[in-house]
């Protein structure tokens, strides 16, 4: 609905009126912080992470602060191996042993002050990426192409990330396959203006999640950047169980790179 | 379908007036038009001066009836604007009269025939809840951008709210915005905004009046839950041709109608087009250039008056609407009405109406993105059938009577792809349904002081094949498939509606008036946007998604001084609503042959406490309206079940409209707004996800948008007015005082520093000139 939002405004601009935006500071409600995991098994070579955190005041830094002293465990229930993570700086917790595999059932548990949150993912088939192309139509805002084929006998759920000359962008997008079963996808990513400029290296890494990440996920990028049109906001369902924010993602990751240039 | 036969006799009987035996009676009838263009005016009052408190109002189409005793009496007809008519009549047999009314205010004959009639006001004897505004007593209310929008004015009414800057649709007393039955000449209109809000679809031009009723519904009508709209067009003038226009600084405008086939009829065609995309293509910016953005639309109808027991009426509209921003996307969507009517008296106490309608509502919106093209698809098209009868049974009794049917086709949003897009062709199957009603109604004058108006509408939905349909697991997971052939009924769902309001006049300039109605609605629409879209869509009830049910009582209490020139009113409603709509977190709307599993029902309740003081009449007219009102929902999986407020809900509500006639030349307007800002879901938290910050919600609707209030001022320079030509200018100023109201309240992460966030609220209407050039010859 963002696409409607923008119509108007064009349209308002295009009248001549007078549209404009300004910063407001309105009181937020404030009901005490929540306990933030967002855990990840993948297909590429461990070790992984699980980073356990603390929600902030909307106004406060985009730091989380994090969380110490939590145990953490994930189990591959398929090959019936449990991994106990060790606390490698604060609030992340790190793998030792296990190995992403696809197809596989994983479980994590974190016991943290006390409570006891768990979650499983399945770590879907591999779907690769083919390259990555760009589009200039907008030269401030160009924005990578992923290509890659949708697998028919699936129903496919993905995350896209980018880095630009190496460095993480701090953005996500997802897409999921329910209109698209079995096409082949060319779908561009969404950037903000000026993050990618001319020549800059691009990789783009298409991530296939399962359902309860795609939920979280989904949700979690219109909140992020769709919340004006959202006709009720709400916090993310995340797939952890025990009353916390937050994903556990078992998911494969293929990436191709691309140098934007025009 | 159901048997109505036996319960329109068990209502007959309750009508005390065919039960009486009556004293020897003639009826007077006829219809009541305007002198110098023959156009009907509906809604004006026929008394006589020898028998105080008995009177009768014209019905939509003119036409009044009202039996008294034989004997000499003088006929007084008066309708607002328009200069009061007497007539001596010889009241000793049945009688045709009709009567010409010359526009144009004569104050000081309007005293004498007030106290020698006594006749008693108009708002006194309306139902409660009941506004009916002409285009003409509206056309100097400033408006954005200074065109003069019926829809955009009732607005300005007590318990009417606008949705905001920017978006369209408007609530009811607490109601949705889907929730308001929206007629043109009988057709229901389901998108009655152009460019998502900045204008209404009714061109004034082609317009004669709207009735507006929140409340006391009377039961011809039905289908909505919160209000009824009821606009008539224009019948064009049938003395003489006549052009007129406007030329303004986004659309143009023009009307030409005049008499057919000897003055025994007329005809009136209306265009308007706006015309922001030339603009736009002189842009240099390359998205906006190429862009369109445009509106058109068509009024056309005519009319013959065959003879004196028979007219026919045929009316049409067309409007669409074309927005496309070039290489991104597209939305257009348009609406089409065609109504055939046919009124016949069938003798001096028994009008008919009977009306053909079809109505067509479609809208397309394109995603071109990159090489994704998808264009989805969504209409709601109604056949209508609609038999309406008047019985003017005695000076004590009128009884309105009728049936109703309408095939209802759903196409809720079907996607077409170009060959090489990420996206499938998905089709849904159409959905059929059956709207009926019957109803029947008595306005009962026991005595002078009261009257009360009682009756039943009996509605039914069928929901037909052919088609799928499912049930769901409580976590929507379909877990039956039935399929249904053609018409073959799935679920039928019969509603009672009663229907109750009485007035009581303590005395000449006072009455109090009490109603009660159930309403029913079929025909849902869905959206999980935060305003009224083109790209919603509407689905009728199934057999998971009930009708809704709302109940009302209001209580009001109205008064009129100054020899009827100021009125004032105060009324205070409840409401219940049953089986209201909301949806499931990250519900998907587009595409879903499974939306049902999506859903979440509730019920809710408003109420509140509308007061109104109008001044009608002088060199300062106007109107004070505040109203002070609650809206709430309680949805099982929202909120934790508890009761929250609804989206619409304003707990305090204020305009103030006025116009004054400053010189012959120049009328100056005024109106100022102000409400509460309505309930939003503010975040109380963030957390980062792959480093982009993301928001955590608590209770839904727990904070308040800033309030909304906005100045406009309006001045009218006639600069001719002959009896050939009459020209004028209209400058309007929208947002006087560049008022911030909130278009949208964006949370997000703040360009400048990536580590903060913060709160972008976006206005879209500071400060907007307008001028238009009126004529007309």
């Amino acid at each position: 609905m963002k696409t409607l939002k923008t119509i108007f405004i064009l349209f308002v601009v295009a009248c001549a009126a007078i549209s404009c935006t300004k910063t407001i500071t309105p009181v937020l409600p404030d009901n005490g912080t929540q306990l933030v995991i967002e855990g990840v098994v993948s297909d590429t070579t461990g070790p992984y992470h699980v980073n356990i955190s603390k929600t902030v005041n909307f106004y406060a830094d985009n730091v989380d602060p994090s969380v110490s002293g939590a145990t953490v465990t994930i189990t591959d229930v398929t090959s019936g191996i449990t991994d106990n993570l060790s606390e490698t700086s604060a609030g992340v917790y790190t793998t030792h042993t296990i190995v992403g595999a696809y197809g596989h059932l994983y479980r994590m548990t974190a016991f943290v002050n006390g409570k006891t949150y768990t979650a499983t993912s399945t770590m879907p088939q591999l779907v690769k990426i083919d390259s990555v192309s760009f589009d200039y139509s907008d030269k401030k805002q160009i924005r990578p192409v992923a290509w890659y084929q949708d697998p028919a006998q699936f129903t496919n759920y993905y995350k896209y990330s980018l880095t630009v000359n190496d460095v993480r962008l701090k953005r996500f997008s997802t897409f999921e396959d329910r209109l698209s079963n079995g096409r082949y996808i060319r779908d561009k990513a969404d950037v903000d203006t000026m993050e990618i400029k001319n020549h800059n290296v691009v990789k783009f890494s298409l991530v296939g999640i399962d359902v309860g990440a795609y939920t979280f996920l989904s949700e979690a990028a219109d909140v992020a950047y769709n919340n004006s049109s959202l006709a009720a906001p709400a916090t993310p369902v995340s797939n952890i169980s025990g009353g916390c924010v937050g994903y556990f993602s078992a998911q494969t990751v293929s990436s191709a790179t691309g140098t934007a240039s025009y | 379908m159901f048997k109505s036969n036996h319960l329109i006799t068990i209502l007959l009987l309750l009508v005390p007036g065919l039960l009486l035996a009556q004293q020897k009676k003639v009826t007077i009838s006829g219809t009541i038009k305007d002198k110098a263009s023959g156009e009907t005016l509906p809604g004006a009052t026929v008394g006589f001066t020898q028998l105080p408190g008995i009177g009768v109002s014209a019905n939509t189409y003119g036409y009044y009836a009202i039996s008294v005793p034989e004997g000499q009496l003088t006929l007084v007809a008066s309708y607002a604007g328009y200069k009061t008519d007497t007539i001596k009549v010889d009241a000793t047999k049945n009688t045709v009269i009709n009567i010409n009314l010359a526009s144009g205010n004569s104050q000081l004959q309007e005293v004498v025939i007030k106290s020698s009639t006594n006749k008693n006001s108009n708002v006194l004897t309306a139902p409660a809840g009941v506004q009916r505004l002409s285009i003409e007593s509206i056309k100097n209310v400033p408006v954005l951008a200074g065109e003069k929008d019926i829809l955009k004015t009732i607005q300005l009414l007590p318990g009417v709210v606008s949705a905001g800057d920017g978006r369209a649709g408007f609530y009811v007393r607490g109601g949705g915005p889907d929730q308001n039955l929206i007629l043109l000449d009988g057709a229901t209109v389901y998108n009655a905004s152009h460019l998502l809000g900045f204008f209404s679809v009714f061109n004034s031009d082609a317009i004669k009046d709207i009735s507006i009723y929140k409340g006391g519904m009377p039961a011809s009508y039905g289908g909505r839950l919160s209000s009824v709209e009821d606009i008539t067009m224009n019948d064009g003038n049938n003395q003489r041709i006549g052009v007129n226009g406007g030329l303004g600084l986004i659309a143009s405008r023009l009307t030409v109608d005049g008499p057919l086939f000897n003055k025994k009829g007329s005809f009136i065609v209306s265009a308007r087009r706006t015309y922001a995309d030339l603009f736009t293509n002189l842009a240099s910016d390359t998205t906006i250039k190429g862009s369109k953005f445009y509106f058109y639309d068509f009024n056309a109808k005519a009319n013959y008056q065959i003879n004196d027991n028979n007219r026919i009426f045929l009316s049409g509209y067309f409007g669409k609407d074309v927005m496309n921003i070039k290489k991104v996307n597209g939305i257009d969507y348009a609406n089409t009405t065609g109504t055939f009517r046919w009124n016949h008296i069938f003798s001096e106490k028994l009008f008919s109406n009977t009306s053909l309608i079809y109505s067509n509502y479609n809208y397309n919106t394109s995603y071109l993105n990159f090489a994704n093209n998808v264009k989805v698809t969504s209409a709601i098209t109604d056949y209508h059938f609609k038999q309406d009868f008047n019985y003017y049974i005695n000076p004590s009794n009128k009884l309105d009577f009728g049936f109703e049917s309408t095939y209802h086709i759903t196409q809720p949003g079907s996607a077409t792809a170009d060959a090489d897009s990420k996206y499938n062709n998905v089709v849904l199957g159409l959905k059929h349904s059956i709207e009926s009603a019957a109803y029947l109604s008595n306005e009962w004058s026991p005595s002078a002081k009261w009257k009360i108006t009682y009756g039943v509408r009996l509605s039914d939905l069928d929901v037909v094949g052919p088609g799928n349909f499912y049930t769901y697991d409580v976590a929507g997971n379909v877990l039956t498939t039935t399929n249904y052939g053609s018409l073959k009924s799935v679920k039928n769902y019969f509603n009672p509606e009663p229907r109750v309001a009485a007035n009581y006049q303590l005395n000449d300039q006072t009455a109090l008036k009490l109603s009660y109605d159930r309403t029913v609605q079929n025909i849902h629409l869905l959206s999980n946007t935060s305003a009224t879209s083109p790209t919603s869509i509407y689905l009728p009830s199934t057999n998971i998604v009930k009708p809704e049910v709302g109940d009302q009582v209001a209580l009001g209490y109205y008064h009129t001084f100054h020899q009827n020139d100021w009125e004032f009113s105060s009324e205070v409603y409840y409401r219940t609503l049953q089986n209201q709509i909301d949806y499931k977190d990250g519900a998907n709307l587009i595409g879903n042959e499974n939306v049902e599993a999506d859903l979440l029902f509730g019920k809710g309740r408003a109420y509140g406490w509308e007061n109104f003081l109008k001044k009608k009449t002088g060199k300062l007219t106007g109107w004070i309206s505040y109203a002070l009102s609650k809206s709430e929902r309680q949805i099982a999986g929202i909120n934790n079940g508890n009761w929250y407020n609804a989206s619409q809900d304003q707990t305090h509500h204020l305009s103030i409209v006025s116009m004054y006639q400053a010189s012959k030349k120049w009328t100056l307007s005024a109106s100022f707004v102000y409400s509460t800002g309505n309930p939003i879901t503010y975040p109380n938290g963030k957390f980062t996800v792959d480093g982009a910050p993301v928001y955590t919600y608590g209770d839904r609707n727990a904070s308040r948008q800033p309030a909304y209030n906005r100045l406009d001022l309006g001045a009218t320079l006639y600069t001719k007015k002959t009896s050939r030509l009459e020209s004028s200018w209209n400058f309007s100023i929208y947002n006087v005082y560049g008022r911030a109201n909130p278009y949208t309240i964006d949370f997000q992460r703040d360009p400048q520093n990536p580590d903060k966030s913060q709160v972008q609220l976006t206005t879209l209407f500071k400060f907007v000139p307008a001028v238009t050039y009126n004529f007309k010859f």
